[in-house]
């Protein structure tokens, strides 16, 4: 238990079979951890439900009256405001965040589950090094490295495609970091060493082993990196100039920055169109979060 | 460095290898070829998105661009060895943004990180309801991007249209988010808001990992759930707590989007505010071997703090 | 499970592809559109701005030249990020032909050596533009763009809520804005004459008015003027305003201003041309026809002079492969009748072109200002604009300064005369440390 195990428990299975039969905690405690728990919640739901109920409102609505509450209904006029804006291009920028990040996820999710799983399983020398250098990468403020990289891609005709976004996103040194600590935790030796008699090849018995031992780990991974790459902006702002090409948080801002001019976007489509591009990155939290507790709960039956 | 946390974990590699001195050899040399067939992916796209971009701008920070005239052509660059580096540690206004994270930190991470555990701790409570909701619940707003958030905190704060500061009023509070006093606080709950949910789920997963017999076999001793959180549960999590540590001081070293976005409603936050807030600033005047040298010198540092941390767990750890 | 592992690179190869295909597909627009020859056959350049309205005359323009096809791209701001990413994108070489750039930031892109000469294609236009406007795009005798807009400043107020507190003429003078001023905020300690704001061009409207430049040059070197005897008189002055708590802090250009105007608690901006529909649409149609616009206040009612704040030109950058096309497109958007309508309608620009001021857009009443011909105004100031107006090499670092001194002033821990003496001083050290000349102080 000296590392720590993101997902789940990777040991085998255990029962508990004196749960049931120890005393129940006192109400007074349980009402006072409900308390704070439900203060917290108010705290970090409160922004959230400002940027919720201002999604309802008209533009001229949106500054008058409290903040927290309904001002008139206009949701769904909002939304088709968002959709119709500028010939639509708001769907197409969803579009495109979704195959940056979903794409962008999974394949870093792959290569860093690779990586991790060799440092982890076939140590050599310079294993420990190398490992070392690629979280000391993290140290390095990362909005700098925009720009080298674009000095960098340039040349070579990526700057302003889906690879200028794509081939930074595939790249998850903490991935790396929870995929070694994970394979070594969790896939044992003597069963690699049983394929390996079985006559199965270390990449064969990667994918069909290995991989599936380290699923847990794999989904936190891809969430994170999911979730890394939606928020994205700085990246993807220098990268890309053509607007088709652009992640929803880059189109977004665009419109906000257009607030200075005669015709410029109103301020309630672009407050809509900030709370629906979450609404995708809640419906995958809840869709993995099934796969998140199968995880976390196979070692205990509830 | 996160290494030095671990160092159980790396002795496990030796394990494989743990064989006769010929086998070994033999052992290693073949874990090398697979290692290697594995790494190339991740490795091929790592010197492309990290080693090569770092090593340009450690080399770009030893230049300086130099004008003669009025400075209206285009410049050259020459070299300036450590030059950059002196400037760039006597500019008071970097060394002001740099001690001005470091407060920020000292207060911030503690606060976060502690609330984080508490929250893993009691979504880890038997007889908590509504966990899943809860989780959701604090994990949200690490969901929204960046720039939502930007978008949001920007009317949140701003002292004419907060609906927060008007509710302040109405009970008598003079509450002004912007004013230069509670700058930093209201960065510090800006950061408190987005980061405790990420922190407190690595701490939680940490939690769920605990084999349930230890808690058990603790309650039966008649332990008090606070005893067991404190005595068993905690020094259980203590990875993740140094984990999440770590991730917080580079977070915190490399903040730019909490000052970024209040500076859209509060005109005294200063260009230079934090390190990498200066950094920019230095990029939009088109100097980037300065802002290079400011990256360089903050990643440096970063490096010594996060090391230090290390090194003051890892000692306090094995006296424990 | 291998079956489903097939099916899952299936769908990455198939992704891929997509992205590939996405690739291909803009790979051209990207670069700076000038893969074909100068002579043989249609061209294609990129453009980037961000200014709306642009991209209509844009559109015009292919419709009627087939051979020079132009390809928008809309950027962030010049400010938030549009200009480092032109200028890194000229650094790698593959920035677009022509780029939107205000007037107060070309000399730094001249210094970054991100400009192209195109005098040879340009010097024909040049009297077709207010002098000091091709001045602008002229750096030490080379052309490097054509002038779009002046931007000429005014006052526009509130002329229902100014009657309201008693003022039926809108001041004339400083002094009597200054009275005017004080007078309103006794009726009402809620209510203010306009704000002081954080933005630093709008300053250097304020000291452009008044004959107080920034940057000349005198023997081939700079000279700074941030504290001279007229940048002092500004300065003291607002300093008085700002000390009696006569103005409001809002920031300028932020929604807490435009919801103090709408609920009636600042009453005037003194501000440019480009502001008036900004200024409409922030407020809002609650005040629709209070508005109105009244020449900027000056400081010699005999003598009037008055400010400007803003304008840019469509430039060439470097790199840009037939510079010749573009400063032929340059010059059309900025002159050609159909483009300059559009703009003025949609952009609210003031065209640098004379041939622009005959425009029929500019007559045209504006229902926001009370069926006001604003542009009247505006016009009538221009003849008394100091055309000798110059901006230095790191404007992009003096406005960093000065807007953060301007904050430091709304919030009472600066002065105005000490943050342009700090501007001053920073300024100085700047252009020394790049090996600038300056000389004096």
């Amino acid at each position: 238990m000296s590392t720590l195990q993101i997902g789940s428990r990777p040991r085998a299975a255990s029962t508990s079979p004196t749960r049931r039969s120890t005393p129940r905690r006192s109400d007074s405690s349980r009402w006072l951890i409900l308390g704070v728990m439900t203060i917290s919640v108010v705290y970090f739901l409160a922004p959230v439900w400002w940027l919720l109920v201002s999604s309802t409102k008209s533009d001229s609505g949106l500054f008058s009256g409290n903040g927290f509450w309904f001002n008139g209904f206009h949701l769904w006029s909002n939304i088709r405001s968002v959709f119709a804006q500028d010939n639509g291009i708001y769907a197409r920028w969803l579009l495109n965040t979704l195959v940056y990040a979903g794409l962008g996820a999974a394949l870093s999710t792959l290569f860093a589950s690779l990586a991790g799983y060799a440092l982890a399983k076939f140590p050599f020398r310079g294993s420990g090094a190398l490992f070392n250098i690629v979280l000391a990468a993290v140290l390095v403020p990362q909005p700098l490295l925009a720009i080298p990289l674009y000095l960098l891609f340039s040349p070579v005709h990526l700057v302003n495609t889906y690879w200028a976004v794509l081939i930074p996103s595939m790249v998850s040194p903490f991935g790396v970091y929870l995929a070694r600590i994970y394979a070594a935790a969790s896939v044992p030796d003597e069963v690699l060493e049983a394929a390996r008699l079985d006559g199965s090849g270390e990449v064969r018995t990667f994918f069909q082993i290995s991989l599936r031992v380290m699923s847990p780990a794999l989904v936190t991974i891809f969430l994170f990196q999911f979730v890394s790459i939606w928020s994205n902006y700085l990246l993807p702002a220098l990268m890309l100039a053509n607007e088709s090409l652009q992640p929803v948080t880059v189109g977004i801002v665009g419109w906000q920055q257009q607030h200075g001019s005669g015709n410029a976007v109103p301020t309630n489509v672009v407050i809509t169109a900030a709370a629906l591009c979450v609404v995708p990155l809640v419906i995958l939290f809840l869709s993995l979060q099934r796969f998140w507790r199968s995880g976390m709960t196979s070692g205990s039956v509830k | 460095m996160t290494a030095h946390a671990q160092p159980r974990e790396l002795r496990t590699d030796n394990r494989v290898s743990g064989r006769r001195p010929l086998a070994r050899a033999a052992a290693s040399r073949r874990n090398r070829n697979i290692a290697l067939l594995f790494l190339t992916p991740f490795a091929l796209l790592f010197l492309a998105v990290y080693i090569i971009p770092i090593a340009y701008t450690v080399d770009q920070s030893l230049y300086k661009l130099r004008h003669d005239g009025l400075g209206l052509g285009a410049p050259t660059k020459v070299f300036n060895a450590l030059g950059n580096y002196a400037d760039v540690l006597r500019d008071s206004a970097f060394t002001g943004s740099i001690e001005r994270v470091l407060l920020i930190g000292l207060v911030q991470v503690p606060i976060m990180l502690g609330l984080a555990l508490l929250l893993a701790l009691l979504l880890d409570a038997r007889s908590t309801v509504l966990k899943r909701f809860f989780r959701l619940a604090y994990f949200l707003p690490y969901a929204l991007p960046g720039v939502v958030g930007s978008l949001m905190w920007a009317y949140l704060v701003d002292p004419g249209l907060s609906p927060i500061t008007a509710l302040a009023h109405d009970i008598g509070w003079n509450l002004n988010p912007t004013s230069s006093r509670m700058l930093a606080p209201t960065i510090g709950n800006m950061l408190t808001w987005g980061w405790t949910g990420y922190n407190m789920l690595i701490i939680y997963s940490a939690l769920q990992a605990i084999p349930p017999e230890l808690s058990e076999a603790a309650r039966m001793d008649g332990c008090s759930a606070w005893r067991i959180s404190w005595h068993v549960k905690i020094p259980m999590v203590r990875p993740a707590l140094i984990l999440t540590t770590v991730f917080s001081i580079i977070g915190t070293a490399q903040l730019y989007n909490e000052p970024a976005t209040l500076q859209t409603v509060a005109p005294n936050v200063g260009s230079s505010y934090t390190p990498i807030f200066a950094a920019f600033t230095a990029v939009a005047d088109n100097d980037f071997p300065y802002a290079a040298t400011e990256s360089v010198i903050l990643a440096l540092l970063t490096l010594i703090v996060s090391f230090g941390f290390l090194r003051l767990v890892q000692r306090t750890g094995s006296i424990r | 499970m291998r079956k489903r592992w097939i099916a899952a690179a299936a769908g990455v190869a198939a992704a891929a592809t997509f992205g590939l295909s996405g690739c291909s597909s803009s790979g051209t627009s990207g670069t700076s559109g000038s893969t074909q020859g100068p002579a043989s056959g249609p061209v294609s350049l990129t453009f980037w701005g961000w200014a709306p309205g642009y991209q209509q005359s844009v559109a015009l323009w292919n419709k009627s030249h087939p051979d020079i096809q132009i390809d928008w791209e809309t950027v962030a701001p010049g400010s938030k990020g549009g200009y480092t990413k032109m200028l890194t994108a000229v650094k790698a070489g593959n920035a677009p032909c022509l780029a939107q750039v205000g007037y107060e930031t070309l000399p730094s892109f001249a210094a970054a050596g991100a400009l192209q000469d195109v005098t040879q294609y340009a010097s024909p236009d040049q009297g077709q533009f207010a002098a000091w406007t091709w001045n602008q795009v002229t750096i030490e005798g080379k052309t490097y763009g054509i002038p779009v807009d002046a931007a000429p400043m005014a006052l526009l107020y509130n002329k229902t809520l100014f009657a309201k507190y008693g003022i039926t003429a809108p001041p004339a003078t400083w002094a009597e804005y200054s009275a005017d001023a004080a007078k309103i905020h006794q009726a009402d300690p809620k209510v203010y004459i306009g704000y002081f704001g954080n933005d630093a061009y709008n300053y250097a409207g304020l000291d452009w008015q008044d004959n107080a430049p920034w940057f000349t040059t005198p023997n081939s070197s700079w000279r700074l003027g941030f504290t001279s005897s007229a940048g002092e008189q500004v300065a003291s002055y607002w300093q008085g305003l700002v000390s009696r708590h006569l103005l409001s802090t809002d920031q300028s250009y932020s929604p807490s201003l435009y919801k103090d105007m709408a609920a009636g608690r600042i009453l005037s901006d003194v501000n440019a041309v480009w502001d008036a529909p900004l200024l409409a649409s922030s407020v809002g149609k609650s005040q629709s026809g209070q508005w109105a616009v009244a020449p900027m206040p000056v400081w010699n009612a005999s003598a009037p002079a008055y400010g400007n704040d803003g304008g840019s030109a469509t430039a060439v950058l470097n790199g840009c492969k037939d510079p010749q096309q573009a400063t032929e497109f340059a010059d059309w958007m900025s002159t050609d009748s159909g483009s300059v309508t559009n703009l003025i309608d949609v952009t609210g620009i003031y065209p640098a072109a004379t041939s622009g001021l005959s425009n029929p857009a500019l007559s045209a009443p504006n229902a926001y200002y009370g069926n006001q011909v604003v542009y009247d105004v505006f016009k009538a100031e221009m003849p008394q604009i100091n055309t000798s107006w110059l901006w230095g090499p790191t404007m992009t670092q003096v406005s960093t300064d000065l807007g953060n001194d301007l904050g430091s002033v709304e919030t009472g821990s600066q002065t105005v005369a000490g943050m342009l003496g700090d501007v001053q001083s920073k300024t100085a050290a700047q252009l020394t440390q790049q090996g600038i000349s300056v000389s004096g102080g």
